[in-house]
């Protein structure tokens, strides 16, 4: 009897010894291996990060740029939105969180869906009312989407008209609202959004071609006011209606 | 349910729940921004319909946003409640727009005064002037027009114009489920059940 092992006991038990040894060098490779994985994988999402980190202002300011980063994480299976901390990685990099993405499509969806009629401003307080959040968090999602240059924007009106004062108006065209549209805006918010020329040549004294430009163009050009050919007591007199300053019942 | 509020639901569709009624007020007014007219008439095509479906109007003129008092569309047209109506300008403007949409016809045709109102598709009407012959127990006799559009029991075609019941009765025949039988006193029609073809 020549086999290799021999017979018996003592073979079955020597057998055993190198199974046991074949299983911890496997394992040792293995441990070998995944740490080196996780080396390598750390050393990446390291250069990702100094990558997104330098390109910071690309990704949240080009759109195209940030649809290629996306795509590059998306190709090599690293899920920008994972990360160690609550609100992921993207947001550690970039400072947006994917949840406030999210509240930052719900925001878009109401201000473009309702441009049509109030020409891209909407009250805050209406805004916050429809997406049912903190204002807080809307607000802070509206500075975000400041990043996209679509004009996403919370305006503050001048204190000192009554409950007109202090409003805020969130805009979504990329229009600058200018001091004049910023006064018609405070007084229609006092007057429940209604405004006329009279109101604005009393209340500012400006000249009726002043008052009239800055409505026109709101009318016209913005589409932020609607116009009533039918006030006052004989329903003749026009006046203009602004739907961000109105009174919304509940 | 009164028509300020089907103004009020017709304005409120997502996503804002209660426009204050003073928001009522430049929808009476023609806009000069192009999108916020289109808004506006989109609204009053919505409000016209449903109201006319809800009260079997078949016919809307402009003379109606002229007439003072008593009209079937003032309740629609005029609104008290804000001292607003609709010009007969801006209605005019309207039906301009739900005629190129294919929401109404002008009836009778080569005038601009006066349209028929699509609150049913004529498809739409086809099956139900069959659904209302089978019904009643008149298939296979010969109906006038007059009958049908002044029925002993009121029907939805209780005042309908000839023209709808003709194009109706047109989309009926091309399926062979009705007839259009010349009579001494102008036409009639005959329905045949679903079967017959």
């Amino acid at each position: 009897m020549h086999r290799r092992g021999g017979a018996g006991l003592a073979a079955l038990h020597r057998q055993q010894e190198s199974l046991k040894s074949y299983d911890a060098l496997s394992n040792q490779l293995s441990t070998e291996q995944v740490e080196t994985l996780h080396a390598q994988l750390d050393h990446f999402r390291g250069a990702l990060t100094r990558f997104a980190t330098h390109h910071r202002a690309d990704i949240r300011g080009d759109p195209r740029f940030r649809r290629a980063f996306q795509q590059m994480c998306a190709s090599i299976g690293v899920d920008p939105l994972a990360g160690p901390r609550r609100g992921g990685w993207w947001e550690e990099a970039l400072g947006l969180g994917d949840w406030q993405s999210e509240l930052g499509v719900q925001i878009v969806d109401v201000c473009v869906s309702t441009r049509e009629r109030n020409g891209g401003l909407i009250e805050l307080a209406e805004l916050v009312r429809i997406l049912s959040r903190l204002q807080e968090d809307v607000v802070r999602s509206i500075q975000a989407l400041k990043a996209l240059g679509a004009g996403y924007e919370v305006l503050e009106l001048e204190f000192g008209y009554g409950h007109g004062g202090g409003r805020k108006m969130v805009r979504s065209v990329p229009k600058e609202l200018d001091a004049d549209q910023m006064v018609v805006l405070a007084v229609a918010a006092e007057q429940r959004g209604r405004v006329d020329e009279e109101l604005l040549i009393q209340r500012h004294a400006w000249t009726a071609e002043r008052a009239g430009a800055v409505l026109q163009n709101m009318l016209l050009r913005d589409g932020t006011c609607w116009l009533d050919e039918q006030d006052g007591p004989d329903g003749t007199r026009r006046a203009y209606w602004i739907p961000a300053a109105m009174q919304w019942d509940d | 349910m009164g028509v300020a509020s089907h103004l009020d639901s017709a304005l409120t569709r997502h996503p804002i729940p209660h426009p204050p009624s003073s928001s009522l007020k430049p929808c009476h007014s023609q806009q000069p921004n192009a999108a916020t007219q289109a808004a506006f008439t989109e609204q009053w095509m919505h409000l016209l319909l449903a109201y006319a479906r809800h009260r079997g109007i078949f016919i809307l003129r402009i003379e109606d946003a002229e007439v003072t008092g008593g009209g079937e569309w003032d309740e629609v047209l005029r609104n008290p409640r804000i001292n607003r109506k609709l010009k007969s300008t801006q209605l005019a403007d309207i039906i301009g727009t739900m005629v190129r949409m294919n929401l109404a016809v002008y009836e009778p045709p080569k005038q601009m005064r006066a349209v028929l109102l699509y609150w049913r598709l004529p498809e739409e009407w086809a099956e139900v002037l069959h659904e209302w012959a089978t019904k009643t127990g008149q298939l296979n006799t010969i109906l006038t027009f007059y009958e049908i559009s002044n029925p002993p029991v009121p029907s939805a075609f209780s005042g309908a114009p000839e023209s709808l019941l003709r194009s109706a009765i047109a989309i009926l025949a091309k399926g062979g489920r009705a007839q259009l039988i010349s009579i001494s006193d102008g036409d009639g029609v005959r329905f045949f059940s679903r079967t017959t073809k």
